[in-house]
């Protein structure tokens, strides 16, 4: 892979071109939504004009439908607009059937292409990695998926692997990635399943092991099983990342050592299908 | 002991076709005869499916207890968990076979209470007088099962039949050892004929069997025949279908029953054809199960795929027949019915090594899966990778990686859960990533056009 400048999209979230890629110069001030209700996190997007003029992310918690509506007022809050404001919503994710207001579901891997082909035209190659699962798929010259994979239904692979090890010890989810950039002495794990990975991060701290020496050596496992995941799909550059995952800027960076590249990242990779969810609708409402 | 409430059943798959909504009595019928047949004295045999000796005990007159099936029916029903549970508690590892979990927990309830445990599905699995194993390549819980099953009944003799095939290896041919192969099945097969007129009191009619043996090479003509039916555009009939029709294909071989209701099947495909009655109205996708059991409690897989205009015309998975009269000796001249059996297995086995050796790179599992991409017009590669069957599912995914370097990309889907065991499954996921597959044979297909 050519490609070693780790690029982030312009002028925020919007990425804004000069080519055409949506529909928001067909037609003025129509509101749209996306709205990505993910195992762990729930994330509405709100465009108007091919824009996004407003966004949130919140925790689904244990009821979709009401986290469905929070995440959406909460978005639509920001731009000073409500539910009845909305031309279309399109509903993606683990819980997109219990989004009740939207008028159409789509799968989260044809929302993550579109919205990466917004952010990041180049990528052929995505890693999604989600609170359940971790997908890595291809995307045409269009955005859209035409190969995917998705990890086993265990944690190994997966965003809950890090929220299982942030609890462990005792740190912010968020902290995770620049903590880990610190360490000086990684810690080898000898397992790749979350649960063993548990066992043996306790028996690590009570050996004196520091976290971020701890957090670095998980990454390198989490990183090693998405890694053989993109060679099983044959990784064609360029390559994104995106899902609550990629916020981690430590497992972003092992991920790149593992595959010997670099990877295209969004200034807010959670909201990616979400903002493809919004793209969509746009395309309804123009078509 | 495990004593839980028997779960509801689920809605029933759908069926396309008239002939495989028929199976599911015509099992129940022949569980509740082998508890019937067991009360009349008749010789029972825990019998394994695709062990050469269906025409055999068929014409002895044994009545076999096919213990896959049974788990499987188990495992449809959603009410296997308890004795997968019971064979945990007997210590049996879990990541063993759930087949052989489940009947082992079964076998150990029953052996216990001295008749069948409470609310057994479909009356029960028969207490057998004789058990046949069969060493076969990879699935040793053919050779071990019975074994296990012994602690429960070690008045139950066990006799395992070696069914070895000459393994693939792209520089040599096969030809030249295959005659020893068939030499050792004949003695196995004789050692068999040996075990059970030993225990059941009964001779051999080898006249009998010499019929039933032909009878079973017109029904397996028959079969592969009318699975070719399924080649039309729109396919007349689904694997979800075909899940069924292998009833009579692994569980009834030798009997004028199989052959009729093959006979039936092939008429009703015929009639859909020539009245452009598909599996489904509106058939988009046409895809393979391209390896792997189906996971019995989840059929209703097959509807969801329909649903989305997906069918699958063709399967690799039980089918287990080819024409006869492909193969490249004349079976018919082999008038020794064991001999005749045992080149029968052999060159089924081996059907596919001349083809996969003239693509470099290829092995037979994959050039059979071209075969039929080319045949049927597929679209699509969808696997299942149950984790308790390492025989049928090692290699799968090598499978596909295969099959992109020698022949082309063609979209795929691994679905992940088990044959019996239930908690291995999630429809939400399993549905999600239906629901993604399709879009990405959508999206292939419309960079096609």
């Amino acid at each position: 892979m050519g490609r070693k400048t780790k690029v982030k999209n312009r002028e925020g979230l919007g990425g804004k071109t000069t080519e055409n890629r949506g529909w928001g110069s067909k037609i003025a001030m129509v509101y749209i939504a996306g709205i990505d209700i993910g195992s762990a996190f729930s994330k509405a997007v709100v465009m108007a004009k091919n824009e996004i003029i407003s966004y949130h992310v919140m925790p689904s918690g244990g009821d979709y439908k009401l986290a469905a509506e929070q995440v959406a007022g909460e978005a639509l809050a920001k731009a000073k607009l409500s539910l009845k404001d909305l031309a279309y919503t399109v509903a993606t994710g683990y819980g997109a059937a219990n989004v009740s207001f939207s008028n159409q579901a789509v799968t989260d891997i044809s929302c993550q292409g579109r919205g990466i082909f917004y952010l990041f035209p180049s990528a052929r190659t995505v890693i999604d990695i989600g609170g359940q699962f971790t997908k890595v798929f291809k995307v045409d010259e269009r955005g859209r998926a035409i190969a995917f994979l998705q990890s086993e239904k265990c944690a190994a692979g997966s965003g809950r692997f890090l929220q299982i090890i942030a609890r462990v010890l005792q740190i912010d989810l968020e902290d995770i990635g620049d903590l880990s950039m610190k360490s000086q002495n990684r810690v080898d794990f000898n397992t790749g399943c979350a649960v063993f990975a548990e066992s043996e991060a306790i028996s690590r701290i009570a050996e004196g092991a520091a976290k971020e020496d701890i957090l670095a050596g998980l990454h390198r496992t989490l990183a090693a099983k998405i890694q053989t995941m993109v060679e099983r799909i044959g990784i064609e550059p360029d390559c994104a990342v995106v899902g609550g995952g990629a916020k981690d800027i430590g497992l972003v960076k092992s991920i790149e050592e593992r595959l010997g590249c670099s990877l295209l990242l969004p200034e807010e990779p959670q909201i990616v299908a979400a903002l493809g969810a919004a793209l969509i609708a746009g395309e309804k409402v123009s078509h | 002991m495990t004593e839980e409430k028997k779960p509801e059943e689920r809605k029933k798959r759908r069926t396309a076709t008239e002939a495989a909504s028929r199976i599911g009595p015509m099992v129940k019928a022949t569980i509740g005869g082998t508890v019937q047949a067991r009360e009349e004295g008749k010789p029972i045999a825990y019998s394994f499916i695709c062990c050469c000796y269906d025409e055999i005990i068929r014409a002895m007159d044994i009545v076999p207890v096919w213990t896959e099936n049974y788990a499987g029916v188990c495992g449809a029903k959603r009410d296997a968990q308890r004795f997968l549970e019971r064979a945990e508690a007997e210590n049996f590892s879990r990541s063993l076979c759930t087949y052989a979990l489940c009947g082992l927990g079964f076998d150990a309830w029953r052996e216990e209470l001295g008749e069948m445990p409470p609310e057994s599905p479909w009356g029960g699995q028969a207490r057998p007088d004789m058990m046949l194993g069969s060493g076969q390549m990879l699935c040793d819980p053919r050779n071990k099962w019975y074994q296990a099953s012994q602690r429960y009944m070690p008045d139950v003799p066990v006799y395992d039949v070696g069914l070895p095939w000459p393994p693939y290896e792209d520089d040599y041919d096969y030809r030249e050892v295959q005659d020893y192969y068939v030499k050792y099945i004949v003695e196995e097969l004789k050692g068999l004929v040996q075990f059970l007129e030993k225990h059941t009191g009964r001779k051999m009619d080898w006249d009998r069997l010499s019929e039933l043996v032909d009878l079973a090479d017109r029904t397996w003509n028959l079969i592969w025949e009318t699975y070719e039916l399924r080649k039309a555009v729109p396919t007349p009939m689904g694997t979800g279908d075909a899940m069924n029709t292998m009833v009579p294909m692994v569980f009834m071989m030798g009997t004028q029953e199989a052959y009729d209701f093959y006979k039936e099947l092939n008429d009703e495909l015929k009639h859909k054809i020539a009245n452009k009655e598909g599996e489904i109205p509106d058939e988009k996708y046409r895809l393979i199960w391209g390896g792997g059991l189906p996971a019995w409690f989840a059929l209703t897989d097959f509807n969801y795929f329909n649903n989305k205009g997906a069918v699958f015309p063709v399967e690799t998975t039980y089918r287990m027949v080819e024409a006869i009269y492909h193969f490249d000796i004349d079976l018919s001249k082999i008038t020794d019915p064991l001999e005749h059996v045992a080149w029968r297995w052999v060159k089924f086995w081996t059907y596919w090594y001349d083809k996969a050796k003239k693509r470099p790179g290829s092995h037979p599992d994959v050039e059979r899966l071209i075969q039929y991409i080319e045949d049927y017009k597929i679209d699509g590669i969808v696997m299942h990778e149950a984790f308790s069957c390492r025989s049928w599912h090692v290699g799968l995914i090598w499978q596909l990686n295969q099959l992109k370097k020698v022949y082309r990309d063609i979209p795929s889907l691994i679905l992940e859960s088990d044959i019996v065991d239930i908690s291995s499954y999630n429809e939400a996921d399993t549905r999600a990533r239906i629901d993604a597959f399709i879009d990405t044979l959508e999206a292939v297909k419309s960079r096609g056009r």
